[in-house]
């Protein structure tokens, strides 16, 4: 090592080439469009980043995951298997529901009332793109931008959502309204383009509508 | 409300209520004569109702086209281990959108699909499996199950025959490999949807280690048609393979897209200038995906012969798939809708096998290169390398989807390939 170690540089990591000097590589050349895949956080589907730093804590992680009714559900579900792994997906649904998102703490719970082991859970839970492992917005807006709506103008629909919400994909907006991400064929090809918002899928979205669709999401929630 | 489009070529057998929310209540659906093809089969035996779905001649319409008669009797003839019978409703392929449609309209053409079918191959208990994302069609088919459940439709005593079958809507979370059977079974035991390794094949272990038969939607929804009206009824339509009528959904540059119920073998040019109006804007053809966008792309000229049957359109040189028509008029920028396609692989590989993970990311990021302008000819070659070491070698049949599309089109469109890597230029703006 080196007498003059510097270690107010920003990338210390011996045997790497960051510390030889010859690292100078910009940030935009790092983000380049030879850069194949997406950060978390910087544009990927919500679903993507599952490891510990990129998740936020639950606010009560304490608190019962199903009261009331969801614990009615619950129960339910369970008796409609012949084991309880095969209740697994249900109920993560069904704490998405309550939670908004699946975090490491609400995976955990799940793993207790089923009696999986949590890391099983997570690898789950990593598999499917419907869990959302990091909160989103107030709404969810997937634009399936695959073939069929691609070739009816999906991309300005897509592009049409991040200028309102002023977003990245997979961004929340400041105001907490909208987190915008492109979406595999949702099976309304005949019916382009097609947009899920949350739980409901509008079709024959054109870009056009976007700003007046938003605004009346805004104002009564649907 | 008028559904979309209607022809009056179409025929119609299980597409009849669509756009008719009547048929999603019980009393409304029974108007319409559902749960008289189940009345029909629990007063045969099960052998008898699979014989008669096998002399009809139906086939898988979930993609694959296997004979369902013969998939059924590939099941143990006894009681000895539970028997389950899955309903494939994670229609994810792109390009395909009729069981959502069957769902929402007519949930009912299902519940008693699923409940003949579980009774022929003596299945005590049906699995519906619907992709997560159909939160509304979901709501649909539950109420209707919620119906049925308290007419003594489904339970332990089905309409007073003495037999117990019993039905649960289940609900996946996102993930398209789960619409691949095995894949589908592990999903619903609570598990990675990851396709399994066949043998053993489902009808010995299926879901939970037991008997498992998986049907599409639309196949178990033909399957009350044909106890009704016998097999001879279902065979007045399409070829001695392919009889019957089938669902085309069409997608893409066409003047009046959607659902037509079609006799198979219908000539696909009639379908695309008759009943879909024509290519949007009056413009030229330039290909079409005739099966979903697992299957090779046909150009305008292989289109002029194609009768859409499963032999007519392999005969073309491609597959019919699950019917799924995407056309592609002249702005189509092919490369670009490859590469779309090819990401959408790389997106849903489950990862289990070497070529498909690898490959469908190597081909995805070769695509991108070219369509940035900045590809070069050797380019295309690696591609075809790549690909054809994707044919064959993999768990499920995922992986030779990626292949499909991109093989048929470097092969059928490599002017447009040449016209981007040499002089940067677009074909299209689609
Ligand atoms: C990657 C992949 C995805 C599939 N997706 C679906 C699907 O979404 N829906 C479907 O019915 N079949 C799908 N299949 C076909 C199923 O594996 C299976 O063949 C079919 O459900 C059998 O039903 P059938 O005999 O009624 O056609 C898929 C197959 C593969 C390989
Ligand atoms: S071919 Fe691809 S999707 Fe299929 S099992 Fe292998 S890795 Fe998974």
């Amino acid at each position: 090592m080196s007498p003059k170690e510097p270690m107010d540089t920003p990338f210390h990591n011996p045997g790497w080439a960051g510390n030889t000097g010859e690292f100078d590589l910009t940030e935009d050349q790092v983000r380049g469009d030879d850069f194949v895949g997406s950060r978390p956080l910087a544009g990927a589907h919500p679903s993507s980043s599952a490891s510990y730093p990129y998740v936020l804590v639950d606010k009560h992680p304490e608190s019962p995951l199903f009261e009331g009714p969801y614990r009615e559900r619950f129960d339910k579900i369970l008796t409609r298997y012949p084991d309880t792994r095969a209740a697994l997906l249900p109920v993560l649904n069904l704490a998405q529901e309550v939670r908004g998102h699946v975090s490491p703490e609400t995976m955990d719970r799940v793993g207790e009332l089923l009696d999986l082991e949590p890391a099983y859970v997570r690898g789950v839970v990593t598999f499917y793109t419907m869990y959302n492992k990091r909160p989103v917005g107030r709404f969810l807006i997937q634009v399936c931008t695959n073939i069929s709506c691609n070739l009816c103008g999906a991309d300005e629909v897509m592009d049409a959502f991040l200028r309102y919400s002023n977003t990245e994909p997979g961004e929340t907006s400041e105001d907490g309204d909208f987190t915008v991400i492109e979406a595999e064929c949702l099976a309304g090809c005949g019916f382009p383009t097609c947009v899920q918002i949350n739980s409901r899928y509008y079709e024959n979205v054109k870009a056009g509508d976007i700003p007046s669709l938003c605004e009346r999401l805004r104002a009564d929630g649907k | 409300m008028a559904y979309p489009y209607v022809s009056d070529r179409e025929v119609r057998v299980i597409s009849t209520q669509f756009g008719d929310p009547e048929a999603r209540t019980l009393a409304g659906a029974k108007q319409r004569g559902r749960y008289q093809g189940l009345k029909t089969a629990l007063d045969m035996s099960p052998d008898a109702v699979v014989d008669i779905v096998k002399a009809s001649g139906l086939r898988g319409r979930g993609g694959a086209g296997f004979p369902t008669g013969l998939k059924w009797s590939f099941m143990p003839k006894d009681y000895d281990k539970p028997h389950y019978l899955c309903c494939n409703a994670d229609e994810s392929e792109p390009g395909t959108f009729k069981d959502r449609e069957i769902i929402r309209w007519d949930p009912h053409q299902l519940v008693e699909g699923c409940l003949i079918g579980a009774y022929a191959i003596r299945a005590r208990h049906a699995y519906i499996y619907c992709r997560g994302e159909f939160f509304e069609a979901t709501q649909v088919l539950a109420r209707a199950v919620e119906e049925a459940y308290a007419d003594g439709l489904i339970g332990d005593d089905v309409m007073g025959s003495g037999q117990k079958i019993d039905l649960t809507v289940h609900v996946g979370s996102g993930a398209y490999i789960c619409g691949e059977e095995t894949g589908l079974m592990n999903s619903l035991e609570g598990r990675r949807g990851e396709p399994r390794v066949k043998p053993p094949f489902p009808a010995a272990v299926g879901v939970f280690g037991m008997p498992t038969t998986v049907n599409n939607v639309e196949t178990l929804c033909a399957v009350p048609h044909i106890v009704v009206n016998g097999s001879e009824w279902y065979r007045q339509w399409g070829s001695e393979k392919s009889p019957g009528t089938k669902l085309f959904c069409v997608s893409g540059h066409v003047r009046k897209p959607g659902n037509y119920e079609l006799p198979l073998g219908f000539p696909l040019m009639d379908l695309i200038d008759d009943l879909c109006g024509g290519i949007t804007n009056g413009n030229a053809l330039k290909a079409v995906i005739p099966g979903g966008s697992s299957v090779p792309l046909l150009t305008a000229e292989e289109c002029r012969s194609c009768a859409l049957d499963y032999e007519g359109v392999s005969s073309c040189g491609s597959m019919l798939g699950c019917a799924s028509v995407i056309v592609m008029d002249e702005t189509t920028d092919i490369v670009k809708q490859v590469r779309r396609m090819a990401a959408f692989y790389a997106h849903e590989s489950c990862g289990q096998c070497t070529p498909c993970r690898e490959g469908s990311i190597w081909v995805t990021r070769t695509l991108e290169r070219i369509e940035a302008g900045r590809g070069t000819e050797d380019d295309l070659d690696t591609l075809m390398e790549l690909t054809a070491q994707m044919v064959g070698t993999t768990i499920c049949v995922l992986s030779d989807s990626v292949a499909a599309p991109v093989q048929s089109s470097v092969l059928k469109f490599r002017d447009e390939y040449l016209a981007l890597i040499r002089r940067g230029e677009r074909v299209g703006t689609a």
